[in-house]
């Protein structure tokens, strides 16, 4: 009984020991579940001392020779005890007359359980420095709440990039790319998952939108321009009219169109040939790929010389542009959305990056970390519509149909490079700080009648303007590729780059 | 044929014990110690060595030893012209019917108890003359050897003040001597005691309360008291500490000559046993070792001239050796 209560007094003192030095340590270390981790001590501490209790505790003689001396028994337990098994004269005698004295004493009293003092200090004194620090507010307890959210945060941007992915898997007639855009979406998700806050995991969504870019054509704007001229010219003839309207539904369509204009080429008056070569001319010239324009020429030449086979010849291959632009268009719109997908997960670690860098958003007047990339590769092909999707001041490098095209041939507004991005609720928008610090910031005084804006010459506000761009870049989480297209814009404006 | 022995339990030979302490006690005045040690040796079947000065009541314990128990009682006055054959015998001519013969002549040591008074008084030849019949509890006379009656028991007596013209005892016949018990001068009380109890009309008479076979008997079931195994290195480790190559005790190493022999071993454990009978236990305890260390070892310790210069003596050893030799540690 003394020794079970002496465990216990031990085991609770490596217990409350244990606690203590968890609490400790949560305090200078972020440590998850720490009471878990203090609660599952307590019974190891408790098997700890028990297993040692169990390897140290004396033999049955030395406990014996123990009470002998402690209780002033002259050595009868322990010789009666070594000779427990012999049976000489005086064996039976000695074991009698060692139980008889063994009786009439405490066993107890060989071996008193004295609580002692120190050890019943230290476990108090433990318990109470335990108890005061876990009532004490935790530093680390923000430090974890931060990794919580930084993890949670990792995860919804890793199930945006999984639900882009399972969107694309699961469309009727998949991209040509659509493998390549798989796989790069499941490397990207698993690096975001993987990675060891949002500002790392950001550093993977730029080089994956990147190499979805690569997999993009760059012909495919210019035979969009084509398909569509083509469409312009033929809408104005009696025979084509029809072939326009399926082009400007899809390429796909007006392949099939344009096939069947081929096979009726035979049966035209010479007035619809001679107008429908004129059409076909006009294309050629406004076609900006070669291959489309010289098919069109082609067939424009031989309906004007009267040869009805070799035009149809040549529109049949025009028909064949026309499929292959329609893959080119399913490919650029798998990969807009694959995109679509990672900016939103970019906005998800963006937003918790900020947050762990104590930032605030940029419509406060500071710095905007604006990100992203304007990088969506035009779409839409007849439409005129560049979906390209960007965050705040990211430099869309894709180029998009003029968007004045319209439907319905209005006019023939040309195809050019645009900015890729479309403002959206959630886009923050960089805004400059005042150029030079300790200056109120306040309103300027409105403007009388009459008055006109004031104006700066440029070379005045351009340094400022530039100084104030590049420590926006340093200081958020825009790319080093993109830091560089920031650097790169205002060297083009001739101004030295002051900050490297 | 021979007569089986009457067998005694512990208890018995703890009643008888205790008996002979009693009847002796009536005669002799205090002195409870050296009553002790000589019941304890003459259980143990050993021979014991009296020193003090005269008139302490040697002779008058032997005696009454011999009185309570029935035994045959010899005293041998040792002094320097004192011949071997006087103690051990001798052969006599005879003249029967006409025809001279050798006829051997029993000499006082053919006795259950035999005082040797001032046995170093004699000469070292008559001392050693004593050295078979102690050991081998025999005689030899001529070509013959002859049994001592059972029990033998000498006690023998020294005085430790008048050294000239004495013949110090031999290590090798010490040795021989169970136990050496120092007759303490009696204290003020006792004197008084002494003059009440042999100064008036009529001496107390022992009554016997023993004979020889239940001393025999007795013997017999001392030897079977148990001894724990860590007792008896307990007792090992004693004896070699009074090594002084052996030993840690400092002093043990400056004064001793010569430790004590195997058959001090054999008297700590042997008189542990008794004593632990004496107490009513079946078991040696290391009180028991502790108590017998003195009487046993006292005369096994043989000094230097520098313990005698410094005026240490066997006693005080001993009880250094016994106050640094822990007992847990020693047995292990």
């Amino acid at each position: 009984m003394s020794s079970l209560e002496a465990v216990v007094l031990h085991a609770s003192v490596v217990a409350v020991g244990w606690v203590f030095v968890v609490v400790v340590a949560a305090r200078l270390l972020p440590i998850e579940q720490v009471w878990r981790i203090a609660a599952y001590g307590v019974p190891v501490a408790f098997l700890a001392v028990a297993v040692a209790w169990a390897l140290a505790r004396p033999r049955p003689m030395r406990l014996m020779r123990t009470a002998d001396l402690r209780l002033g028994l002259k050595e009868r337990l322990s010789t009666a005890w070594e000779r427990r098994l012999a049976g000489g004269p005086l064996d039976a005698a000695l074991r009698r007359d060692a139980l008889e004295h063994a009786a009439r004493v405490r066993l107890s009293a060989a071996y008193p359980f004295g609580m002692r003092r120190g050890e019943a200090l230290l476990a108090a004194a433990l318990a109470v420095a335990a108890i005061g620090l876990v009532l004490l507010p935790n530093p680390m307890d923000q430090v974890l709440t931060q990794r919580r959210a930084d993890h949670s945060a990792q995860t919804r941007a890793a199930a945006t990039i999984a639900a882009a992915q399972k969107k694309l898997a699961a469309a009727s007639s998949p991209a040509p790319v659509d493998p390549q855009v798989q796989k790069i979406l499941q490397d990207t998700q698993a690096k975001v998952a993987a990675a060891p806050d949002p500002r790392a995991a950001l550093q993977n969504i730029t080089p994956a939108e990147q190499q979805l870019l690569q997999l993009s054509d760059p012909q495919t704007p210019a035979r969009v321009s084509s398909a569509q001229n083509l469409a312009n010219a033929l809408a104005s003839t009696t025979t084509g009219s029809a072939t326009s309207q399926a082009i400007n539904a899809s390429p796909a369509k007006g392949a099939q169109a344009v096939r069947s204009l081929a096979s009726q080429l035979q049966s035209l008056t010479p007035q619809q040939k001679a107008e429908l070569a004129k059409a076909l001319a006009q294309a050629a010239q406004q076609s900006q790929d070669p291959a489309m324009a010289a098919s069109l020429q082609q067939a424009s030449s031989a309906l004007a010389s009267g040869d009805a086979a070799a035009a149809a010849t040549a529109l049949n291959q025009v028909a064949s542009q026309l499929d292959s632009l329609q893959q080119q268009v399913s490919n650029d719109q798998e990969i807009a959305a694959a995109i679509n997908g990672l900016e939103a997960a970019r906005q998800q670690l963006a937003a918790q990056a900020d947050r762990d860098a104590g930032q605030t958003p940029a419509a406060s007047g500071s710095p905007a970390s604006g990100s992203g990339s304007g990088g969506a590769p035009p779409s839409g092909g007849g439409n005129g519509n560049g979906n390209g999707s960007g965050n705040g001041n990211g430099n869309g490098n894709g180029s998009g149909n003029g968007g004045s095209g319209g439907t319905g041939g209005q006019g023939s507004s040309g195809s050019g490079s645009g900015q890729g991005s479309g403002a959206q609720g959630t886009e923050r928008i960089y805004v400059p700080a005042p150029a030079s610090s300790g200056q109120p910031d306040t309103e300027p005084p409105p403007l009388g009648p009459g008055q006109d804006v004031p104006l700066t010459p440029y070379s005045q506000v351009i340094q400022a303007y530039q100084q104030a761009a590049l420590d926006a870049a340093d200081q958020s989480l825009i790319p080093g590729s993109e830091q560089d297209l920031i650097r790169a814009y205002f060297s083009s404006l001739g101004e030295p780059v002051s900050k490297q | 044929m021979i007569a089986e022995e009457p067998r005694l339990d512990g208890a018995q030979v703890t009643d008888l014990a205790r008996a002979l302490e009693t009847e002796l006690a009536r005669l002799i005045v205090g002195q409870k110690e050296l009553v002790r040690d000589t019941v304890i040796s003459l259980i143990a079947g050993g021979h014991m060595l009296l020193e003090g000065v005269p008139g302490l009541g040697k002779t008058v314990l032997v005696r009454s030893l011999g009185q309570a128990l029935t035994l045959s009682f010899a005293r041998i006055q040792f002094t320097p012209d004192l011949m071997p054959a006087d103690i051990v015998g001798t052969n006599v001519i005879r003249e029967e019917k006409g025809r001279r013969e050798f006829q051997y002549q029993a000499g006082p040591l053919f006795a259950n108890l035999v005082l040797a008074d001032e046995i170093n008084r004699a000469t070292p030849k008559t001392q050693s003359a004593l050295l078979e019949a102690m050991q081998e509890r025999t005689v030899t006379v001529g070509t013959e050897t002859r049994a001592l009656p059972t029990p033998f028991f000498v006690l023998a007596t020294q005085n430790p003040i008048e050294l000239e013209g004495t013949y110090p005892l031999p290590e090798a016949q010490l040795d021989r001597f169970f136990f050496k018990a120092l007759v303490k001068f009696p204290s003020e009380e006792e004197l008084l005691e002494i003059a009440r109890r042999t100064t008036g009309n009529a001496l107390p008479q022992l009554k016997p309360v023993a004979d020889a076979n239940a001393i025999l008997a007795a013997q017999q079931v001392a030897r079977e008291v148990p001894i724990a195994e860590h007792v008896l290195v307990y007792a090992g480790k004693l004896i070699a500490a009074t090594h002084p190559d052996r030993t840690g005790v400092d002093n043990v190493k400056r004064y001793v000559r010569f430790g004590a022999s195997p058959r001090g071993l054999q008297t700590l454990v042997l008189a542990g046993k008794v004593r632990a009978l004496l107490d009513g236990r079946y078991n040696v305890a290391f009180d028991d070792v502790v108590a017998v260390a003195r009487p046993a070892l006292r005369h096994r310790i043989f000094l230097q001239f520098e313990a005698e210069a410094d005026e240490v003596t066997s006693d005080q050893l001993i009880d250094e050796i016994v106050e640094k030799t822990d007992k847990a540690k020693a047995a292990g």
